[in-house]
């Protein structure tokens, strides 16, 4: 995804500098320390006052796409953000989000903090969309609260990894909030550690989650997925990972954790390498080798 | 008819300890078309799969040259690059991946402009996955359509006649003709029940048993109908076995 435009990005910060916010008719968009400062109930939320990043609060519906990218353009910067989104209740929103190293050898650390609340009967769909160069490290940890009612559909996706990335997702659901949830992550020369955990807290609250993990050369990949059903929800887990060179690694740990005897929750996980005859048919189309790898690669985390 | 455009001498592949190919001699003519018989395990589908280069079989004895070239030891993308193809009988499924993005990559590779074609022939299978549910003769007709996108020299079909009806199969021989045979490329038939060679006349069939091409035959009518009368068991015992 590419911001197409950037004057119609919400929230445009690049190293530590915010270049452009745009609010429209009823979003609210400060950076997370001002929002902080201005508004007691986000202090509430947000115990510390954050250093950087984004605050959009959405109080009535738009149709276009809101918009928020964080970029790191130059060596050795350290971001540390928090982000907070907030949907009021009913509204249907969707929520394009860019983090990326404008550069390959930035050795840039990105951490990034964030909070999203859907109120009761919230649809949100929000494409958490990452790339990075070969010598950073990021560590995104977000928590989603999803209210009674409430429906998010959350793709993260990483087709550029850093060399370090661990990722933290949490989500709590209330009585008949529901989530989807689909990570598609390429590893190549990184260490990458996953923990997802969806916790179905009301009554017929629902979750599948997703996780798509192609292992390339010298890459570790560690992923915890987990389910915790507290009250009578459904839950599924659908792990699979795809090791395409010798010297990568992928352990998956699929947990359900049942405490009603209501819920059910399942789980499915398997990690393959690529057909050979697969590569052998897409060379006899003419592909190099690698053509072939890369087209087999992205058919997986494509379907 | 063309200069010797393939050229088999003396093939052996061994498989799991197990001689697969025994010796296979082959020669094939620019603009010609030559049918390969043979009953099932005969080795018909590893020799086509060696003569494009599939890394799983090991060649430990003989040569293959195609055009001027020795390309025994050539990947099978540089083998597709001088002009060699193979219509294969089960194409794998690739997941995820669309049809129309497989033939986009063919063509560019090839710098082929014959998309044009696939409007025509199975459009529905464009936004399809590569294979994936395909029917037999959906199968069939996806094959030569990539075929068709590679310009190729020399195309081998595998069994293209399997699993296709007979309107299909009719369809089918009609672009081989007009997109291939007239055009001056080379033709290879594998085929086990022979269907298709009543619509494509081939110049010479060759009949394969226990990996050794035992039979050339001019009149693949008296192929057919000997196969039909006695079997492949009437050739094993033939005296005028080929080398």
């Amino acid at each position: 995804m590419v911001m197409k435009n950037v004057k119609n990005v919400n929230f445009w910060q690049v190293n530590h500098k915010i270049k452009n916010i745009f609010e429209r008719r009823g979003v609210k968009v400060l950076p997370s320390p001002k929002a902080w400062e201005k508004f007691n109930w986000v202090r509430k939320i947000l115990k510390e006052k954050p250093k950087e990043g984004y605050f959009i609060w959405v109080k009535k519906t738009i149709n276009l796409p809101l918009e928020a990218c964080v970029s790191i353009a130059s060596l050795k910067i350290s971001q540390n953000l928090t982000n907070l989104l907030v949907i009021e209740k009913g509204i249907k929103a969707k929520v394009n989000a860019v983090c990326n190293a404008t550069k390959n050898n930035l050795y840039a650390t990105h951490k990034a903090k964030g909070k999203l609340i859907l109120k009761e009967g919230v649809f949100l769909e929000y494409n958490h969309i990452h790339k990075w160069g070969e010598k950073d490290f990021v560590s995104p940890d977000y928590e989603f609260v999803l209210e009674k009612n409430s429906r998010l559909i959350y793709n993260y996706q990483n087709l550029f990894p850093p060399e370090n990335l661990e990722l933290k997702t949490a989500i709590h659901s209330e009585k008949n909030a529901s989530s989807n949830l689909n990570f598609v992550i390429n590893s190549l020369n990184s260490k990458i550690k996953i923990k997802d955990t969806v916790f179905l807290e009301g009554k017929n609250s629902q979750t599948v989650v997703r996780l798509k993990l192609v292992g390339r050369k010298n890459s570790q990949i560690e992923a915890m997925s987990q389910i915790f059903a507290e009250a009578p929800g459904k839950g599924h887990l659908d792990c699979q990972g795809l090791l395409v060179d010798k010297t990568a690694k992928i352990s998956l740990i699929p947990q359900l954790v049942c405490q009603n005897k209501e819920a059910q929750i399942t789980h499915e996980a398997s990690i393959g390498k690529i057909s050979e005859e697969e590569l052998t048919y897409l060379r006899m189309r003419g592909l190099t080798e690698k053509e072939a790898i890369d087209l087999i690669v992205a058919g997986f985390l494509e379907k | 008819m063309g200069k010797i455009l393939l050229k088999i001498e003396k093939l052996k592949v061994r498989v799991n300890e197990k001689d697969i190919l025994n010796g296979v001699n082959l020669r094939i003519k620019g603009g010609e078309i030559q049918a390969l018989l043979g009953p099932n395990a005969s080795g018909k589908s590893t020799l086509v799969q060696v003569i494009l280069g599939n890394p799983k079989y090991k060649i430990f004895e003989g040569k293959i040259f195609f055009g001027e070239k020795e390309i025994t030891k050539f990947s099978p993308e540089k083998r597709v690059k001088l002009g060699m193809a193979l219509a294969w009988q089960n194409p794998p499924q690739i997941k995820g991946v669309k049809f129309s993005e497989l033939l986009e990559k063919i063509s560019i590779l090839k710098g082929s402009t014959s998309k044009y074609r696939f409007r025509e022939v199975e459009p529905q299978l464009l936004e399809r996955e590569v294979n994936v549910g395909f029917s037999g003769g959906e199968k069939k007709i996806a094959e030569l359509l990539q075929i068709l996108s590679l310009n190729p020299k020399l195309v081998i079909f595998d069994e293209i006649d399997s699993g296709l009806d007979i309107k299909r199969l009719a369809m089918v021989a009609k672009i081989i003709k007009k997109e291939l045979v007239d055009k001056g490329v080379s033709v290879l038939l594998i085929t086990h029940l022979g269907q298709i060679l009543q619509f494509l006349k081939p110049n010479l069939t060759n009949i394969m048993v226990n990996g050794k091409i035992i039979c050339k035959e001019s009149d693949f009518r008296k192929v057919l109908r000997t196969i039909k009368k006695y079997g492949y068991e009437k050739c094993k015992k033939c005296k005028f076995l080929a080398g």
